[in-house]
């Protein structure tokens, strides 16, 4: 168990320092850099070229990296050169508004995605399956923003019930959750059907009905619960890639978020800034699978036993 | 039934069926007279302190004042007014400036205002890591001070509390304009030299100017607050809330639902403002003719570009005025030279260019040249406004009519600067907006040096005309000075035919029911003199 | 490879088939691939009128020119934005054009960019999957942890620096969204290898010095067909998604040329004063991804009954 956890440990350290190698390299290969979008209309070959060196950016990219990682060993992560702020400080600003937004789209995905799985799998191939199912998929269908540019008009320009953008309090989430957590229901509304019309199917169920308990009763007693194993994992996977920032729903919805930060850092060529967050970000995708994993193996008894 | 909603029900019908809905639209219901006033940028700032940005003026304009500022006249047209500085003097020669400075300023932190601070602005922006260094190197010795070979800057001699003098390296015109530009902001020195993180941390970054900033989240908002002891007419505002709403689309429903006092149209599709805003908010549209240029720029390094033939029919072959009336609604003017009128040394009587396909095919056929032969890149940044997106289509199916072919490439904003700045760039179309209101600004920054040609991805040739316009703004007698640039724009465009001079667009903004008047800034930029905003 | 004619191997092909069927009837599948989709064929219509759909779409792409008289680039300045009518069906854009006739084309490079990125990122990760789970040790560790980086580093991110360094334009968009994907692909197919690498019949043929080109060709890949299938109908909607998110970032297709997520974004600036700009296009990418989906539901159903987590 130990040695496993240590094997897990080690694996993440090697993909944490390839991502940061992977992003020195891909910015190095990018035309443009920091001081030319900072410069933006105005340009001045001198102060480009004072500013490359004041910026260590001349020096080849080995010695850029290799201090770049023994800044990163001391808890350093530099400073973003386009907002001359801690990057850690960045990142801690713009993570609850992340977390907030995630976590109110995952209850969103999981009541819209459970609801339409449990009833299309109860209607297996009748009318309310295929629609139920294409509602769950409707959200992952359109491309996001347009969904969020809808609600933003309807529900709050035409019925006035939220902010259409912003978030002077937890009201201002609702919109881009729904946004982004119908985007995620469809594979919850897919997984959960799909589990559930095997369970159902399996002779235990049978004997429950032989029992003389209700279908209803069935459903809840004894397959929603044996179905829920996969679905719990996947919903560790996807509150582990909603933390990790969705630009396009921040950007519409004007939401200080880790992914739009990591866009704009893209953008401005900001190095330090870029991979604060990736590396962040990244660690926030393990964890969150070594979660499922975790659950999946809590949970189920059959890999318990060892099977 | 308005247009609007007319369009708005054939959304909500398409969109989905929601049914009913018994919401109309609401007015635009700020919350009473306490007046706070919001309104929207697209992006964060990045620093308040101008030696580190050269574009991120909003804060800058507002927290901040200028030893001279610029003021618009009722006609339109704009005059130099004391701010800071109360009298200036200048040596016969043009090379010394001597400065009386406003007397019983304080900084908002109570620190006062003395020729020190003045000195000291400008042995900030000489720091080693400014990028806004050009205004303050045209003093003596900020070279050698810049380069860490001197400890003062020797043109500047500080005389007393409030006197200054500053002597140039070689006469400038053009330099007290340059003084009412944002990156000649006046800082405090006693606060700047003790400050860790100045620009950034609120505390440190004080002003004389008439207003505060009292928050800065990032990514969020900004909130200015009216400084009470500003030394000058306390402005109308007293809290000014600037949202950082990047989406343009947004920020229109958002101006819509009451939730912003001014838009900036800028932002804004052209064909919304007309069909939105020009008819059912009208009443409270305001407009500034922009102190810009558009242009589009030739390369004299590409293949075909470099045969002035080639440059002339593609002047000719694009129908600017088409462009102005159908993506902006005839809202600007064409421009045929380098100066934009408004900007001092405008030439009014200047060559026009005139649209005329046929007879650039026949210059082209003439030269040898067959449809199709002529090939180039259109380079356009990502970031580009859908308004500009149109114009590059448009061109490029112009420029079709007389068989030159253009292609659009995108790059996104960082590479597009980087190929441009490296003089490669085939061609663009790109816009100036005058930092301040003298020729020399655009002239100098185009055709000033040959380095600056490079950076703009011109590489315009003519070594002999670079000088000339190098040396003409040392020329002291300004009329004399005039008509050099006039005689130089000449040759550039219609000789040399090495740009395109497309038009000046006017800036609109949307403003409240709340906002009484609204003043924007005498160049058209998008930041704005928040003083210049009446409250009702 | 030249056939080489080996009494054992061919007697071992025989014993192989014998297994094989054993390991299907196991599995529960006894039917042939025809079987299977006239099952589909009678039992979920939906998915056999979504393939009808994907069909229909795939056929206006391709005979784009023959169903408009314009062209895609052919602006008409004094009718932007015109509404639907007889002239125009679904009406003109920001600049006059043929709204119908942009979504025809935009059509060609939706469901390329749907297709060829989504064949491109299958092939790597079939191969480098299949690598992975037959050779295992080292080699597996190495491309395992390249699919890691890959899949931890948040895709659009990705998509947008590998854009940014090609420059603009179709096959970039190919380049980066191949990149971005193979690596679940490859956790599929590697897994796969590794629980059919177990089986009797592999390890009998290993042991009996089979090459191990033969046994990944013959033996693994086939049986990995029926989850690639559905995993090829759930990636390429992804790929069409993509390609949107890329255009609202500003990236993507170069103009004037189109595709549906261009005309979404586009249209977008829009939304309130000529609302089909944005609507048709986006009801067209739903329209496909919904089939895809649909089909790939279907197909998955008849298929391979265990693949559910994708």
């Amino acid at each position: 168990m130990l040695k496993s956890i240590g094997k897990r440990v080690l694996q993440t350290l090697v993909v944490l320092f390839c991502v940061s190698l992977l992003i020195f390299i891909l910015l190095r290969i990018i035309p443009g850099d920091a001081i030319t979008t900072m410069m933006g209309e105005h340009a001045n070959a001198e102060t480009i070229e004072r500013l490359t060196k004041e910026m260590n950016l001349d020096k080849p990219f080995y010695v850029q990296f290799a201090s770049y990682l023994r800044d990163i060993c001391t808890g350093n992560f530099g400073s973003s050169y386009t907002l001359n702020k801690p990057v850690t400080e960045l990142i801690s600003a713009a993570f609850p508004n992340t977390v907030m937004l995630a976590v109110f789209a995952a209850l969103i995905a999981w009541v819209i995605g459970m609801v339409c799985g449990i009833i299309a799998a109860v209607r297996k191939d009748g009318i309310l399956d295929r629609l139920f199912m294409g509602f769950s998929l409707l959200g992952v269908s359109i491309p996001v923003f347009m969904v969020a540019m809808l609600l933003q008009y309807l529900v709050g320009y035409r019925l006035h019930w939220v902010d259409i953008s912003g978030v002077k309090n937890w009201t201002g989430f609702i919109l881009p959750a729904i946004a982004l957590g119908w985007n995620s229901a469809g594979s919850i509304a897919r997984l959960t059907r799909s589990t559930l019309v095997e369970v159902l199917q399996e002779d235990y169920i049978d004997t429950a009905k032989a029992k003389g308990l209700g279908q209803g009763a069935v459903l809840l007693l004894h397959a929603l619960r044996n179905a829920m194993l996969p679905v719990i994992t996947m919903m560790a996977l996807q509150i582990s890639s909603l933390l990790s920032g969705a630009v396009i729903t921040e950007t519409i919805f004007s939401i200080n978020g880790v992914g739009r930060l990591a866009v704009d850092a893209i953008t401005s060529r900001d190095i330090p800034l870029l991979q604060g967050t990736v590396l962040f970000t990244t660690v926030i995708v393990i964890v969150g699978n070594l979660i499922a994993d975790c659950l999946y193996t809590v949970l189920d008894p059959r890999i318990r036993k060892g099977a | 039934m308005t247009k609007r909603m007319r369009t708005a029900n054939l959304l909500l019908a398409c969109a989905l069926t929601v049914g009913t809905l018994g919401v109309g639209m609401s007015a635009a219901a700020e919350e009473g007279s306490d007046k706070v006033l919001d309104f929207a940028m697209n992006d964060d700032l990045s620093t308040m302190d101008v030696m580190n940005t050269t574009a991120d003026y909003m804060v800058p304009m507002n927290v901040f004042d200028r030893l001279f500022e610029i003021k618009v006249l009722e006609d339109g047209s704009t005059e130099i007014v004391n701010s800071l500085c109360t009298d200036y003097t200048v040596s016969e020669d043009g090379l010394t400036y001597t400065f009386t400075l406003r007397e019983g300023v304080t900084f908002s932190n109570g620190e006062a205002f003395t020729a020190e601070d003045v000195e000291y602005t400008f042995m900030h922006l000489l720091s080693p890591e400014s990028i806004n260094a050009d205004i303050a190197l045209r003093v003596a010795g900020a070279e050698a001070y810049m380069a860490g070979e001197a400890d003062t800057v020797s043109g500047i001699t500080v005389d007393g509390d409030s006197q200054i003098t500053i002597t140039l390296t070689a006469p400038h015109a053009g330099f007290i304009a340059e003084l009412t530009a944002p990156a000649m902001s006046i800082i405090d020195k006693t606060t700047v030299e003790a400050a860790e993180n100045f620009g950034i941390d609120l505390e440190e970054t004080v002003g004389t100017g008439p207003y505060v900033v009292t928050e800065w989240v990032n990514n969020d908002h900004v909130t200015l607050t009216r400084n009470e002891n500003y030394w000058g007419e306390l402005p109308s505002v007293e809290t000014a809330i600037m949202h950082i709403i990047p989406d343009a689309s947004t920020q229109n429903l958002m101006f819509q639902n009451g939730e912003l006092d001014i838009l900036d149209l800028d932002y804004q599709d052209a064909s919304i403002v007309a069909s939105t805003y020009q008819t059912q908010y009208a009443e409270q549209l305001v407009s500034r003719s922009r102190l810009a240029l558009t242009y589009m720029s030739m390369n004299a390094n590409d293949e075909f570009m470099s045969d002035p033939v080639v440059r002339q029919a593609i002047q000719m072959s694009i129908d600017r005025q088409a462009i102005l009336d159908s993506v902006f609604n005839g809202n600007g003017h064409l421009e045929n030279g380098i100066i934009p009128a408004g900007v001092i040394g405008h030439n009014d009587n200047g060559t026009e260019i005139t649209y005329d396909p046929e007879a650039a095919k026949q210059l082209l056929a003439d030269a040898g040249y067959k449809d199709g032969d002529i090939t180039f890149e259109l380079a356009m940044d990502s970031s580009s406004s859908s308004n500009t997106q149109m114009v590059y289509q448009i061109v490029q199916q112009q420029l079709a009519a007389v068989g030159i072919t253009a292609e659009i490439k995108t790059y996104d904003q960082s590479s597009w600067l980087d190929t441009r700045k490296s003089g490669e760039m085939d061609s663009f179309i790109g816009t100036w907006t005058m930092d301040y209101n003298d020729p020399a600004n655009i002239m100098d920054t185009f055709f000033g040096s040959v380095e600056n040609t490079v950076l703009r991805s011109d590489n315009y040739k003519d070594t002999e005309i670079i000088e000339r316009v190098a040396a003409a703004s040392a020329i002291v007698d300004d009329e004399e000075r005039y008509a050099e640039y006039q005689a130089l724009e000449e040759k550039i465009i219609h000789e040399d035919f090495s740009w395109v001079p497309l038009y000046a667009l006017n800036h609109f903004y949307a403003i409240s029911e709340d906002v009484e008047s609204y003043s924007p800034h005498w160049a058209g930029y998008s930041d704005f003199y928040i003083k210049d905003v009446v409250m009702k | 490879m030249p056939k080489k004619s080996n009494p054992l191997q061919d007697d071992f092909r025989t014993e192989m088939a014998a297994e094989r069927e054993a390991l299907a009837a196991q599995l529960g599948e006894s039917d042939t691939f025809g079987d299977k989709m006239r099952r589909l064929a009678s039992d979920n219509k939906l998915a056999v009128f979504s393939g009808i759909l994907i069909v229909i779409f795939i056929l206006m792409a391709v005979f784009a020119p023959l169903l408009t008289p314009y062209d895609f680039d052919e602006m008409d300045l004094m009718a932007r934005l015109a509404p639907p009518s007889a002239k125009h069906l679904l009406g003109t854009d920001e600049l006059g054009r043929d709204v119908l006739t942009r979504l025809l084309y935009g059509a060609r490079v939706s469901l390329a960019v749907g297709v060829i990125p989504t064949v491109f990122s299958m092939l790597i990760g079939v191969v480098l999957g299949m690598v992975s789970g037959y050779v295992g040790g080292m080699t597996d560790a190495v491309i395992m942890r390249l699919a890691d980086v890959v899949l931890s580093f948040p895709s659009l991110l990705l998509a947008m620096v590998i854009m940014y360094t090609l420059g603009d334009g179709i096959t970039s968009i190919f380049i980066a969204l191949a990149i971005t994907n193979w690596a679940s692909v490859a956790r599929v197919v590697r897994s796969e290898t590794l629980s059919l690498r177990e089986t009797e019949y592999v390890e009998a043929a290993r042991s009996m010095g089979v090459k191990d080109m033969v046994i990944i060709f013959r033996h693994i890949l086939p049986n990995c067909i029926p989850s690639l299938i559905v995993l090829f109908t759930l990636n390429v909607p992804s790929a069409i998604l993509s390609e949107s998110s890329l255009s609202f970032l500003g990236i993507g297709v170069q103009l004037p040329k189109s595709s549906w997520g261009l005309m979404v974004n586009m249209g977008r600036t829009y939304l309130y004063n000529a609302p089909w700009l944005s609507l048709v296009p986006s009801a067209a990418i739903m329209l496909v991804v919904l089939a895809f989906n649909f089909l790939g539901d279907g197909l998955r159903d008849v298929l391979d009954p265990h693949l559910k987590n994708s």
